[in-house]
């Protein structure tokens, strides 16, 4: 199974080929304005009074971003070069990328003598980086080199019995060929996490899945809330589910049956490729931008929708470099927002398809889009903000 | 008779999903694989909410794929909805004292 994608210098293949200007701020909105073919991260996560773990999690999301294969080059901006926090320090950020071997070129407002000048060099650099990678063509790739990341949101029950096996479903089909897939959400996964570390491919892996529920857990009750006016959701309520158990026991689902080979960090890139688990943050506003940091060329939201209603126009994406799909198996969210939606998984309620068929169906709209086939948000320019996943308290 | 009826995910559990809405006093069809039920709804029960299989007493846990997603706070009939109001969640509960479910 074959994908037409963008070949990178360390043989990875982009499935879009942007020009990535980071981090966020007056140049990089400017240079983004000017030149088509271009992107941001909009996030003013800058690590000012963060810890130093927090400060690593904005640096790696930030390199991560620019290493994944729908990045062709990289403009770094910096307003004031070697003053401030070591970790974002433009240098290592750029350094970082550069070891993909793709072209990585630092902006420096003081260099260039003053904002406007800067904004001038950038501008015509960011041209001639866009107009280069519009020279590449895109070749076939195996599936082996493709990776995606899910969320699954809005869940109700049609998300446990539908939605969310078809995108295991594929998650497995994706696996099984050499491929990558990422998910997450590690408050949804407590109520079923002794059956998801069963899945570790070693008892550390295991031990690591324990602990990041635990973890999360203690967290939740050391807050005082009653976790059920937090997570699940209201529209999860809405939709049918009845408590947080019920809700990680359905959205397990969406990581089919593979083995995991490891728990990464927020935006961590894995050192192979399999299946693995995210400890993050379920937020769409942070999730997508982490998933595609960590290397997805994809990102899918999978809907449940059951609780809400209206929303015919669904969010747009943060995962900045990487194309979102929208799936849903209830046909109600189908008929409110047909045209956000990219994939229907009611038909396996309905009894029209097995979750297998369906998988298979869904396989084949995935390689279409990695092949450039755009995502039905993808056509809008809009972008929401990106939330860094931080988990330290700032100072 | 419902035509789609609701889905019983494992053998084990007590409640079944449905998948279309379920008028009082209409007979459910509960899909479990190939085997099938029918319990009469004890109520109106809208697509995506949950069935009560049997009765379930107080205090008892509640099923559903094969799995605990939480504890009766109220005597359960069998055709009933089974939702917050009479399921309560035990996992992440800051406002109970551990291990404590009311």
């Amino acid at each position: 199974m074959n994908f037409m994608g963008y070949e990178r210098p360390d043989g990875s293949a982009g499935i879009r080929n942007h020009v990535l200007v980071i981090p966020w701020g007056f140049l990089a909105a400017k240079i983004c304005d000017f030149v088509d073919g271009t992107k941001t991260i909009l996030s003013p996560d800058s690590g000012s009074g963060r810890t130093s773990r927090d400060r690593e999690t904005i640096a790696r999301t930030l390199i991560g971003l620019g290493r994944n294969p729908n990045v062709a080059s990289v403009i770094v901006h910096t307003l004031s070069a070697g003053v401030g926090y070591p970790e974002l320090a433009p240098a290592r950020l750029a350094g970082e990328i550069a070891r993909s071997g793709k072209r990585v070129e630092i902006l420096d407002v003081v260099k260039e003598g003053g904002t406007l000048k800067a904004l001038e060099k950038g501008v015509q650099l960011a041209r001639e980086m866009v107009l280069e990678a519009s020279r590449l063509r895109r070749q076939p790739f195996d599936l082996s080199q493709l990776a995606v990341g899910v969320k699954c949101g809005a869940s109700d029950t049609t998300s446990g019995i539908a939605g969310n096996p078809v995108i295991g479903n594929l998650f497995d089909r994706i696996i099984a060929a050499g491929g990558t897939a990422f998910f997450g959400e590690t408050t949804e996964i407590i109520g079923a996490e002794h059956i998801l570390s069963k899945r570790g491919i070693n008892a550390e892996v295991s031990r690591q899945i324990l602990e990041a529920a635990a973890r999360t857990e203690a967290d939740a009750k050391a807050t005082g809330d009653d976790i059920r006016t937090v997570n699940p959701v209201p529209s999860n309520i809405a939709g049918g589910i009845s408590s947080l158990e019920e809700k990680s026991l359905g959205a397990i689902h969406k990581s089919g049956s593979a083995p995991i080979q490891a728990v990464l960090k927020y935006g961590e890139r894995p050192e192979g490729k399999g299946l693995y688990f995210v400890d993050n943050w379920m937020s769409m506003g942070s999730i997508f931008a982490g998933y595609a940091a960590s290397g997805a060329q994809l990102v899918i939201f999978q809907l449940g929708g059951g609780g809400f209603f209206g929303h015919d126009l669904l969010f747009t994406s943060t995962a900045v470099v990487s194309p979102l799909m929208w799936t849903t198996a209830n046909p109600k969210t189908l008929a409110m927002a047909p045209t956000s939606l990219d994939f229907y998984s009611g038909t396996v309620i309905e009894g029209k398809d097995t979750i297998e068929e369906a998988g298979g169906k869904l396989l084949q709209l995935v390689l279409d889009v990695a092949s450039g086939t755009m995502t039905k948000v993808e056509t809008l320019r809009h972008t929401d903000p990106t939330q860094i996943y931080l988990r330290d308290p700032s100072f | 008779m419902t035509a789609r009826g609701a889905l019983q995910l494992s053998e084990k559990d007590n409640v079944a999903t449905l998948l279309e809405d379920a008028a009082p006093g209409t007979g459910v069809l509960i899909r479990l694989g190939k085997e099938t039920s029918t319990v009469k709804a004890g109520e109106s029960i809208p697509f995506g909410f949950k069935i009560a299989l049997t009765d379930i007493a107080k205090g008892a846990a509640i099923i559903k794929y094969g799995e605990t997603i939480g504890i009766a706070s109220c005597d359960i009939k069998k055709g009933e909805m089974v939702h917050i109001h009479n399921l309560e969640g035990g996992r992440g509960r800051g406002d109970l004292m551990k291990g404590e479910v009311k």
